[in-house]
């Protein structure tokens, strides 16, 4: 054995850092999630980088599940120079010191925070320092696909929806969602296999902690470090979202759920109509545009309840892609040049085109907007600027809390308890998940 | 013996020693004291006592992973054991035809990779589209959900577990060709028949063999990963029904980065799996024939 570890550590693999293309130059490594057509437009960023200039090379480098192996490349001393990350890793990778702080870094390259929309910057900073940079916005929208509401038209009209625009309130999404919803039998809803959904809250399911937020609720409060998954609020939100299944039929809601394709496919749901709205981001134009571009979608906020709605204030969830410097990178300030290069207003707005996305960024182009292949990029861009924007918790347990969240909605919406009985639970272990790394702060003195 | 054939022997031996210290013995007793600890890796370890290990028993998950994990081993363990014994007495029948072939086939699905075999499972499973489901509605029967329905969750497992039995096969079919064929001949003279002679002489002359496979199974049991975490975890996050011990050691250890956790959990593991086959070890004097014992 270890004269097997021995001959591995002498003659072994090596890492290649010295390409024909980057020769004589400081190679960086940037490891990054995107593949397929996002991945290639990263990777023209990365290009333009490597021809603007002569001292630095970055191998642009695809990891799949970025978030754990970048983690234990950084525990293990070999991190990549740039990684780029999602904005709900910030809390937990800035807490356990496992990316540096950018303060100075970018301000020595000539970034500021108040470049920054709105809705961005509490992703960007964690305990006061800034530790990551946006590398493309994502706000959370309601995607309705226009053609069905039209094609219900009269219906829709008859529970008081107008067919050409999106709901504004939960209330009237679930009236929409009632109109669209068919089973394949033509039996009454609830009562036969489903054929068409109007909204699931499980498809695509990824964002399982946001409902209670537009019913007025949130999960943490910051400044006392208290967990609010049992709030009032919250509680009404889940038990919104139960209605669903038990109005449609939980078996009929599951099945018809097993036949959905994967998102990525041509195959998902909203792309098939099967579902008629879905609360996704804004890459899911470039879904649309790759599979079925003749779709006829509309993009609006995602409702909120009645009392709630404010049309100059929509309420939105940040979920952004972003780009931090791992702890123990070899080249800080050539890790900087690189992102830097990549948050100059041309290079944000020629890799958000090409993945469907809005700018970040305080200033944005007209062309950019204007020529966009997104049509909701207008809302995008306006949503990561509105004052009810919200993110992630910041708090390093998120990634946990939020474990605990997935599994609840998934009891939840299997109606395997009610969510005024559950929560409170969840509330008490996420709580405890608080207390525990507050312990541990004041154990190793850093509270 | 001869001082010089004392240093000859370890140094012989020195690659294996080091071996040993560097890679097994010193991470284990790291661990040991890991457990003890709140260590992120990226902060220095913290002693925290007890605290690990009593926060775990605290726990809902941790005792829901526990339920699943002790649930998934009991059903499975005699689910493959039968189903890889009867398996194997078919192909040890005296004058099988395609014996070879047919044994190069009950072994082929362990020599695919787990992480493709589970794959393959997400779709056979699938509710509306899943062969499985397909074929029990040729038989007017509605198949149930298996990935999504709580009941189903671990039958579910359990069902990918028998795909693997090929190994424990083998080792069955070698350990029946092993058995005198005068004891055959004998129990048929006292008119045994073959359900007889299969439990009475077959049996008792393999029970080495049933013993390690249970073992190995019980070991490997408790430590399921692939199929679950394949299963039942996407980016809606993990099903409980599907949620086990191993996936929650690896939550701890390389999501949570709570290395103490993580470690506080693999020696309870250890610790259960070293009195399950204590267990079956006692057992054993009494219910497994050694020939020439």
């Amino acid at each position: 054995m270890a004269t097997t570890g021995l001959g591995f550590a002498l003659f072994g693999p090596r890492g290649e850092r010295d390409t024909l293309a980057s020769k004589g130059r400081l190679v960086l490594d940037y490891w990054e999630k995107w593949t397929g057509h996002e991945g290639a437009a990263m990777q023209r960023v990365v290009d333009a980088f490597n021809a603007s200039q002569d001292r630095l090379y970055v191998r642009y480098l695809v990891t799949s599940a970025i978030h754990q192996k970048a983690m234990i490349s950084i525990l293990g001393g070999s991190p990549p120079d740039i990684v780029g990350l999602y904005a709900f890793n910030v809390p937990s990778y800035a807490e356990s010191n496992a990316v540096l702080p950018l303060d100075e870094l970018a301000a020595r390259a000539g970034l500021r925070i108040d470049q920054y929309a709105m809705g961005m910057r509490p992703v960007m900073q964690h305990g006061g320092r800034w530790v990551a940079t946006i590398n493309t916005g994502g706000a959370l929208a309601l995607y309705w696909n226009r053609a069905l509401f039209r094609e219900q038209a009269e219906a829709l009209k008859a529970r008081g929806i107008d067919p050409e625009r999106a709901p504004r309130t939960i209330a009237e999404l679930d009236l929409a969602s009632e109109v669209l919803s068919r089973t394949t039998d033509g039996s009454a809803l609830g009562k036969g296999p489903l054929a068409r959904a109007g909204f699931l809250h499980m498809e695509p399911g990824w964002w399982s902690w946001i409902w209670g937020y537009h019913f007025g609720g949130t999960l943490y409060d910051a400044a006392s470090d208290r967990a609010g998954a049992g709030g009032p609020e919250v509680v009404r939100a889940f038990e919104w979202l139960q209605s669903y299944p038990q109005r449609l039929g939980i078996d009929h809601v599951e099945k018809f759920r097993s036949g959905f394709g994967p998102y990525g496919t041509p195959q998902s749901a909203f792309l098939t109509g099967e579902v008629a709205m879905v609360v996704q981001g804004p890459w899911m134009a470039n879904l649309i545009q790759a599979f079925k571009p003749d779709l006829d979608y509309g993009v609006a906020p995602f409702p909120v309840d009645t009392p709630l709605y404010d049309p100059d204030n929509p309420m939105t969830c940040i979920d952004t892609d972003v780009l931090m410097i791992p702890r123990g990178a070899k080249n800080p300030e050539a890790s900087m040049e690189f992102i830097a290069f990549t948050q100059r207003q041309e290079n944000v707005e020629a890799l958000a085109t090409a993945h469907c996305k809005g700018s970040p960024m305080v200033e944005v182009s007209e062309q950019f907007l204007s020529k966009h292949p997104n049509r909701g990029v207008r809302l995008h861009t306006a949503l990561a600027s509105s004052k009810r924007a919200y993110v992630a918790p910041a708090t390093p347990v998120w990634t946990e809390y939020k474990d605990i969240f997935d599994t609840t909605m998934q009891d939840l919406w299997k109606l395997a308890e009610p969510a005024a009985t559950r929560l409170p639970v969840v509330q008490a272990r996420a709580q405890k998940l608080l207390d525990d790394a507050a312990e541990l702060r004041r154990r190793r003195g850093e509270a | 013996m001869p001082r010089r054939d004392t240093i000859s022997g370890l140094l012989w031996s020195a690659p294996w020693l080091i071996g040993f210290v560097a890679f097994l013995l010193v991470p284990l007793s790291m661990s040991v004291y890991y457990s003890f600890t709140d260590y992120p890796l990226l902060k220095p370890p913290v002693w925290v006592g007890l605290d690990n290990y009593t926060g775990l028993l605290s726990d809902t998950r941790f005792w829901l992973v526990v339920r699943n994990t002790a649930i998934y081993s009991i059903i499975a363990i005699p689910v493959c054991t039968l189903a890889a014994l009867a398996v194997a007495a078919m192909l040890a029948t005296p004058g099988l035809r395609g014996r070879a072939f047919w044994t190069a086939a009950v072994f082929l699905p362990t020599l695919v990779p787990m992480m493709a075999t589970a794959m393959v499972w997400l779709w056979l499973y699938n509710a509306r589209y899943g062969l499985i489901n397909n074929l029990l509605g040729v038989v007017r029967i509605t198949g149930p959900n298996w990935l999504e329905d709580v009941a189903w969750a671990i039958p579910a497992i359990v069902l990918t577990s028998v795909w693997g039995i090929g190994q424990m096969i083998v080792v069955y079919v070698a350990a029946i060709n092993e058995v005198p064929g005068q004891l055959y001949e004998a129990a048929m003279l006292d008119g045994m028949g073959p359900v007889r002679r299969f439990i009475h002489v077959t049996l008792p002359m393999i029970s080495p063999a049933i013993l390690f496979n249970v073992i190995t199974l019980t070991i490997g049991s408790m430590q399921v990963f692939v199929m679950p975490y394949v299963l039942f975890r996407n980016e809606r996050g993990q099903r409980a029904a599907g949620d086990f011990y191993n996936l929650m050691l690896y939550d701890n250890a390389f999501v949570y980065q709570k290395f103490g956790v993580a470690s506080a959990m693999a020696w309870m593991q250890l610790l259960i799996v070293l009195a399950l086959t204590g267990v079956m070890l006692l057992a054993s004097k009494r219910l497994v024939h050694y020939r020439g014992s």
